[in-house]
């Protein structure tokens, strides 16, 4: 009986440990299960296709997926959803040498090693018309004069406002070609601490990324245009200038500080119709619809007399070096850009001025700042500038941090400037 | 004297009850929340019951993406993965609390130190190993390593183990008993209260496990339910009433789980084992 | 399995040979999943990563080595190493002796005899159900400073509070605050450590005339240091490793703030690509962590009880 006891032990051990080894020789057939799709027959391709987008925007991914499959039988486009996690999960998947096909892009600089150039396919393929993208977008999505992303959606940065507060308020809407002297006076009017309503919202840390449009309108820049030099840019007076506005306007009460991306956003808050003015990308747009806000859209103020500049947020989709099916791949980043597919994604702005002149959307008065936005997004971002950005941006954030809540300006941005040269080469 | 433990009976009411509220109140607000429509998301002063309750806001962020799929695979993962942690865990704790061998401490210290580990560093190369092994996309990353036993749930049982007296398990060696069945027999009765409470937290670890199945899967017929959770929010926006919805619907298994299995837990299990 | 019950026969002779060498196998065959899933899943993967801190490496591209190169950046070169360093110290200093004094009380809570106790054990387990975004929304709500309601109840009773997640002084508090919220499993660990004490303990002493306070101090705190060094233990390890929170709610500000060590090691990995020094970051990371737990470990032998161990000696 002790036998039986001990052996039934060791088997109980064995079969632990050979339940990896087990699994390990049938799990060639699961994911060759996996790689064939449901019920497709045997000379499948899966296509791997990887987003950051999610919920609405995730489904609309998912139809334009399943549209390329309908028209290419034996291909299986597999959405793989990353949301929040995506650099985390791209990482992994590319240090494996086992990254999707293709996927969503922006940051080109971070991944640029690992990404497949696109000009030659571009360059043989005479079906498609390059001109008949917004051409600024293309600056956004290339590198060393290579193109490795195709533009697939963007967006521009507006002034939304609430209708309702400004005619509570007897203030007329704003207009394009306002200024921040209008701006200032305006959030002055709206403001009303007591009863916690306040005429803008400002990001305690905002990415410094969605301010250069801020600091571009002033005739100011993080970096310099070779992007060699930070001093005399990042501290210069223009920029400090440009950001004081924001910090002016925290100090004088006419903005309050609304959270970051988990927090209580602008995005929120000006749902709740606490705060009159919000400036952001087309994202929330649906959603103050939703909400049944009565709002509008109008261009970002300007300095005076120069021009008001903006920045664009760009979806590219890119194909890793490492894809076993380029061919396949790039057929389908074109099918992505094509405008069959720009038709269906409702979430951004069609990149194709085709699309857009059909679907009227330059006439649609919520829209149509946007794409006056983009015509003064001629610059260059500070990201695509230098290599090093990240480092250096960490500087920066830190510093606009610290002035949005309430320090000297243009000390820190000094500073900034000082630790940050030690990233230039 | 009996005033006085009314006094203290009512003192202690009155202090459950506070720390309930503390607990719940912003577990009733997701609920609240995830009710509520589109224009009453967002008021301030905050509304907390919604003038409408939009039941439906559950049943469309379920049908947003194939979350009964997600649930079969969570299900699969934290059954498998739990019950795989639960046996070799209460083996190895056992190994590690009653015998003295040569290394013992060592490996126990090293045992604690793998709890140390900063995930961060180790992400990438397990999942190169497991992408050697073929496992990525499948279910075998988030279930397999769980049956070669945890630290934590093995340093919790370990901790139990040392504070049974080992009068016990001597008179049983005395009648013939081997190891096997002296741990068979004796201990895992008396292990019942932290058993269960392993399998409780056990549970709860592969339920809201998000990163493993981030990293290690890629084909949404595979994701769990965490993972459908995180569709609602990508890197430029968030659907706030369906990742409450979500949220409140992935809570309750664990929950319901451990309404039913406190009270093994708290079970005195110090006169069965006299008997044992 | 039935057939193990049977199985009480008396000592049999002849395995007299074998059974030494078995005594020397059963505590390995014990403690062998661990040692095998040690050798599959752990051993590889930390060498890999104390190899890479050695070496740069972009994750997207080739790895070079650079010796020891990135340790010394992270020492002398990198202010953001010494700044999460504190944060993380500060963090755990606040963290770990509340979070189990908190969790020790509300086990004594609910360990008294009192109606409803299944439902307040619910309760108080069910924030630590609650994990990722909806975690963090829950307390954005709660801490935001002009619309939260934190402060929302704070003003009806006629204080102004601070804006929390964006002050500097505040908001490592908050997060103290939202760590301890989700302390139910301590506490279960805890409440099943007094529930393993016998009440004939509790019953003799009383009939010496001890007092409550005494039996206290006299049997429940000794019996229950088992427990309190495993729990000691865990919530250090969890205190350096608090990311979640920090990443979802504040980024690690206001002004660095709230920046984790955890969330450096996760930023230099995820944010910046630099995942040889993020390995380097990590390793000194590990080896402080192991460092305080083996101190706290080697001082149990002079202050945990264990049972078994003491009747053991007698």
């Amino acid at each position: 009986m002790r036998k039986i006891s001990m052996k039934a032990f060791i088997l109980l051990l064995i079969s632990m440990f050979s339940l990896a080894a087990c699994s390990n020789s049938s799990s060639s057939e699961n994911t060759a299960a996996s790689n064939n799709g449901k019920s497709e027959g045997k000379g499948t391709t899966t296509l791997r296709f990887a987003t950051w987008d999610s919920g609405e925007a995730l489904k609309i991914q998912q139809e334009i997926a399943k549209k390329f499959e309908a028209q290419n039988p034996g291909v299986k486009v597999q959405v793989e959803a990353y949301g929040d996690g995506f650099d985390q999960k791209l990482a992994a998947s590319f240090g494996a040498k086992n990254p999707p096909d293709v996927m969503y892009m922006w940051n080109f600089p971070a991944y640029v090693e690992s990404l497949e150039p696109l000009d030659q396919y571009i360059k043989g393929d005479s079906e498609l018309d390059l001109n008949d993208f917004y051409q600024g977008l293309f600056n956004y999505s290339s590198l060393n004069g290579k193109i490795y992303g195709m533009p697939a959606g963007f967006t521009t940065r507006v002034v939304y406002y609430n209708k309702d507060l400004f005619d509570k308020a007897k203030i007329p809407y704003p207009k394009d070609g306002w200024t921040w002297d209008d701006f200032k006076q305006i959030t002055k009017k709206l403001s009303n601490p007591s009863k916690k309503q306040y005429g803008f919202g400002v990001v305690p840390e905002p990415d410094t990324y969605d301010l250069q449009g801020l600091v571009w309108s002033n005739g100011g820049s993080f970096i310099s245009d070779d992007g060699r030099k930070v001093k005399g840019y990042m501290n210069s007076q223009e920029t400090i200038e440009a950001i004081s506005v924001l910090s002016e306007m925290l100090k004088e009460k006419s903005a309050v500080l609304v959270g970051g991306k988990n927090q209580q956003s602008g995005d929120d808050i000006f749902k709740a119709g606490k705060i009159a003015m919000w400036e952001s990308g087309v994202w929330p747009l649906e959603g103050f619809k939703e909400a049944k806000i009565n709002f509008g859209t109008v261009e970002v103020p300007s300095f005076g007399s120069k021009p008001a500049k903006g920045v664009i947020a760009s979806s590219a989709v890119s194909i890793a070096k490492d894809s076993k099916n380029k061919d396949l791949a790039y057929k389908f980043v074109k099918f992505y850009s094509s405008p069959e597919a720009i038709k269906m994604r409702t979430a951004d702005l069609p990149v194709r001025i085709s699309v857009v002149k059909e679907m009227k959307m330059e006439q649609d008065p919520l829209l149509s700042p946007f794409y006056k936005m983009l015509e003064r997004s001629d610059n260059t971002p500070a990201f695509l500038l230098n290599k090093n950005w990240n480092e250096i941006n960490r500087n920066l954030s830190a510093a606009i941090n610290a002035v949005m809540l309430g320090q000297d300006a243009e000390k820190l941005l000094n500073t900034a400037a000082e630790d940050s040269n030690k990233y230039l080469k | 004297m009996k005033t006085k433990s009314r006094v203290h009976k009512t003192f202690i009411y009155a202090l459950l009850i506070l720390f309930s509220l503390l607990f719940l109140a912003p577990l009733f607000w997701m609920v609240t929340t995830s009710l509520k429509g589109p224009d009453e998301l967002y008021q301030f002063p905050p509304k907390w019951i919604p003038s409408v309750f939009h039941f439906e806001n559950f049943k469309n962020a379920w049908i947003s993406q194939p979350f009964t799929q997600f649930l079969m695979n969570s299900v699969t993962v934290t059954v498998l993965a739990t019950l795989g942690q639960v046996v070799s865990s209460s083996l190895v704790a056992y190994g590690f609390a009653r015998f003295t061998f040569k290394g013992r401490d060592f490996l126990f210290v090293v045992l604690l130190a793998t709890m140390m580990i900063p995930w961060e560093v180790t992400m990438i190369p397990l999942y190169m190993e497991f992408n050697f092994l073929g496992w990525i996309n499948t279910l075998k990353p988030l279930i397999v390593p769980a049956w070669f036993g945890g630290p934590f749930f093995i340093f919790l049982l370990r901790q139990f183990i040392m504070g049974i007296p080992k009068e016990l398990d001597e008179a049983a060696r005395i009648d013939g008993a081997n190891a096997f069945q002296i741990f068979y027999k004796i201990y895992l009765p008396l292990m019942k209260p932290p058993l269960i409470l392993v399998t409780v937290f056990s549970f709860l670890s592969c339920w809201n496990d998000y990163l493993g199945p981030l990293v290690f899967l890629n084909d949404q017929s595979k994701y769990t339910l965490t993972l459908g959770l995180a569709q609602f929010k990508g890197m430029f926006g968030v659907d706030m009433e369906g990742i409450m919805a979500i949220t409140f619907l992935i809570c309750l298994p664990p929950l319901v789980l451990f309404f039913v299995a406190q009270r093994y837990i708290m079970e005195d299990v110090s006169k069965s084992g006299v008997k044992g | 399995m039935k057939a193990i019950h049977a199985s009480s026969k008396p000592y049999m002779e002849f395995n007299q040979k074998k059974k030494i060498k078995w005594d020397k196998l059963v505590p390995f065959l014990f403690i062998s999943p661990w040692v095998f899933g040690f050798l599959a899943f752990t051993l590889g993967p930390l060498l890999f990563s104390l190899v890479i801190s050695f070496f740069d490496w972009p994750v997207v591209g080739e790895a070079k080595f650079v010796g020891i190169a990135n340790y010394k950046t992270m020492f002398t070169d990198d202010p953001l190493f010494w700044k999460s360093l504190w944060v993380t110290v500060k963090f755990a200093a606040f963290f770990v002796p509340l979070n189990i004094i908190t969790a020790l009380v509300l086990a004594l809570l609910l360990n008294q005899n009192v109606k409803g106790h299944s439902f307040f054990r619910t309760f108080f387990y069910l924030p630590s159900v609650i994990s990722g975004v909806a975690l963090a929304m829950i307390w954005a709500w709660v801490f935001n400073g002009e619309y939260g309601i934190l402060n929302y109840f704070l003003s009806l009773a006629g204080i102004q509070g601070p804006d929390w997640l964006n002050d500097m002084s505040w908001a490592l508090v908050a997060m103290v605050i939202a760590s301890l919220w989700g302390q139910g499993q301590m506490m279960l660990i805890f409440l099943a450590g007094l529930k393993g004490i016998s009440k004939e303990m509790y019953e003799a002493a009383s009939i010496d005339g001890a007092n409550k306070v005494t039996q206290f101090f006299k049997i429940t705190m000794p019996l229950l240091t088992p427990t309190i060094l495993f729990n000691l233990i865990t919530t250090i390890i969890s205190a350096f490793q608090q990311l979640t929170l920090a990443l979802l709610l504040t980024g690690g500000g206001p002004l660095n703030s709230t920046y984790f060590y955890a969330m450096y090691v996760y930023e230099n990995a995820f944010k910046y690509f630099k995942m040889g020094y993020s390995s380097a970051n990590a390793w000194f990371m590990f080896l402080i962590v192991l460092g305080l737990s083996l101190l706290v470990f080697k001082s149990s032998s002079a202050w945990v009880y264990y049972e078994g161990e003491v009747k053991k000696k007698k």
